[in-house]
């Protein structure tokens, strides 16, 4: 698994390089503006984009032999599978991070960023909800249609996964009455549902890789 | 003798291009090298695909050190070094950044020895893959293959694209690898002249099936052709003739033992021929 892990991060590196360089200075624009939208977006930016390159660099290995050569190493299918579902982790963390850190230097330089400090919370489940159900439609279509259409199964995942997102809060709100409690709700609701179906996501894939030939 | 490799009746059709590798049979002895030849598209990769479980056959039975290798049996694959043609790693990255991947993979990853191999095959460790012309890409390969200490190297096409003078290079370090006497090579390719030098056994393979395989020994010092006319030509026995093809004035027919059809038939010419004939003869040739 090191070994793997250590082929996914080198896969992604470089444009996680030129994306972090990227988000260190539209951060410290965001930081200096006093802007609730522009701090929104940031976070969300940063969470979605950095998981999303991470998923997309797996073409990069299908440019040459390498996907294939993969299979002839001393590594299960299933492990190959679950490195790219723990990196995508790993990078949505690094997002988060970025993000966090974004937020807490707004919120010290000119206090809370949003009209509720509460909202810090839907705002983060929002991002991290959709990263991971990004990555949970994403990867079964990615063996199942080819590594050739991943930039299209990408683009699918994603708007999949903003579209489960937005359908759960539709869904929350029309039961439960505005207020904290109903926020904190649907932060937990949100993070589960992604989270069971990204689990649920690995061993389809696993699966689904299981009968793929190269 | 034991085998290191043993394929049994493997049969894996791909309907969409009808191609059908068709019930192949052969087997590769510890300590030798079997070379694996056939024209482009002749399954020599669907078969090693077969044989490394990146492709699926139907039928049939792959014995690795005398076991059937499933997709859990990482420790089969701690044991096999694999060169595929072409670009075999990802082209951003540098020979130390491969050396970092392999590291995390094989248990047996000798570091050591790939340092060696990347200075003796003079390869810059920090310069990135895609910038290595492709004889470098294919010494990377080879090097990345032998260093985790395997018994048995797969080489499909792995000296194809490479220069006379670095082929010669690789096939010493084949032979050297060979050695060992639990070691074993499978390698495939088109130029048969490599084979003549190297190999201990030659298979042959044509549309899926297998055609011949014999020991170099026998395909160098017995097989040979005869050069009849068609009077000639008729009065062979059928049982003599493995395959004949028709030139303007002569038929060639390709025998098992040159010694013995020149003994039977005195009038005709028997010439021993290169592995690269004999192969055209199996091809192209018709069978009695």
């Amino acid at each position: 698994m090191k070994g793997l892990l250590k082929n996914n991060f080198l896969t992604v590196y470089s444009n996680a390089k030129v994306f972090s360089i990227f988000m260190l200075i539209s951060g410290l624009f965001v930081i200096a503006v006093i802007s609730q939208t522009l701090l929104i977006g940031y976070v969300l930016l940063s969470m979605v984009g950095f998981s999303t390159n991470a998923i997309t660099s797996i073409k990069k290995e299908f440019i040459s032999k390498w996907g294939k050569y993969k299979l002839t190493l001393p590594v299960k299918r299933a492990a190959i599978v679950k490195s790219y579902f723990i990196s995508q982790l790993i990078w949505l963390l690094v997002g988060t991070l970025y993000a966090g850190i974004v937020i807490s230097l707004s919120w010290a330089l000119h206090g809370c960023p949003y009209d509720n400090s509460i909202d810090v919370v839907s705002i983060f489940a929002f991002g991290i909800s959709v990263s991971i159900f990004t990555g949970a439609f994403f990867f079964p279509l990615l063996y199942l249609g080819g590594e050739e259409r991943s930039d299209v199964f990408l683009v699918i995942s994603l708007l999949c996964g903003i579209g489960t997102v937005l359908g759960i809060i539709s869904l929350l709100n029309l039961y439960l009455a505005p207020g904290i409690t109903t926020i904190l709700l649907s932060a937990a609701v949100l993070l589960f549902s992604s989270l069971l179906l990204f689990a649920l996501s690995y061993p389809l894939s696993v699966i689904i890789y299981h009968k793929k030939e190269y | 003798m034991e085998n290191i490799l043993e394929l049994q009746q493997i049969c894996k059709s791909f309907p969409k291009s009808n191609f059908i590798l068709d019930k192949l049979s052969f087997s590769l002895p510890y300590g030798s090298i079997l070379g694996f030849v056939g024209e482009n598209g002749a399954g020599k990769t669907t078969t090693i695909g077969c044989i490394l479980n990146t492709v699926r056959k139907d039928s049939g039975m792959v014995k690795l050190f005398g076991k059937e290798m499933r997709d859990t049996d990482t420790d089969i694959r701690e044991k096999i070094g694999v060169v595929y043609d072409g670009d075999n790693f990802p082209g951003f990255w540098s020979a130390k950044q491969l050396s970092q991947v392999m590291e995390g993979i094989y248990t047996q990853w000798d570091n050591a020895l790939f340092q060696k191999y990347l200075e003796n095959f003079h390869l810059p460790v920090k310069q990135k893959i895609k910038n290595y012309s492709r004889g470098m890409t294919m010494k990377l390969a080879i090097a990345v293959a032998l260093s985790h200490h395997p018994q048995l190297l797969i080489l499909d096409e792995a000296t194809s694209g490479l220069d006379p003078i670095m082929r010669d290079e690789m096939l010493d370090v084949f032979l050297e690898f060979v050695q060992e006497e639990s070691h074993s090579i499978l390698l495939s390719s088109h130029i048969t002249s490599d084979l003549e030098k190297v190999a201990d056994y030659i298979t042959f393979i044509h549309n899926g099936k297998l055609i011949l395989t014999a020991s170099k020994n026998d395909l160098v010092y017995h097989y040979a052709v005869m050069r009849c006319r068609e009077s000639q030509f008729l009065a062979l026995d059928p049982g003599d003739i493995i395959a004949y093809r028709k030139r303007d004035f002569q038929i060639d027919v390709l025998v098992d033992n040159g010694k013995e059809a020149q003994r039977k038939y005195k009038d005709a010419v028997v010439d021993h021929v290169s592995v690269d004939e004999i192969m055209l003869l199996l091809v192209k040739g018709e069978r009695v």
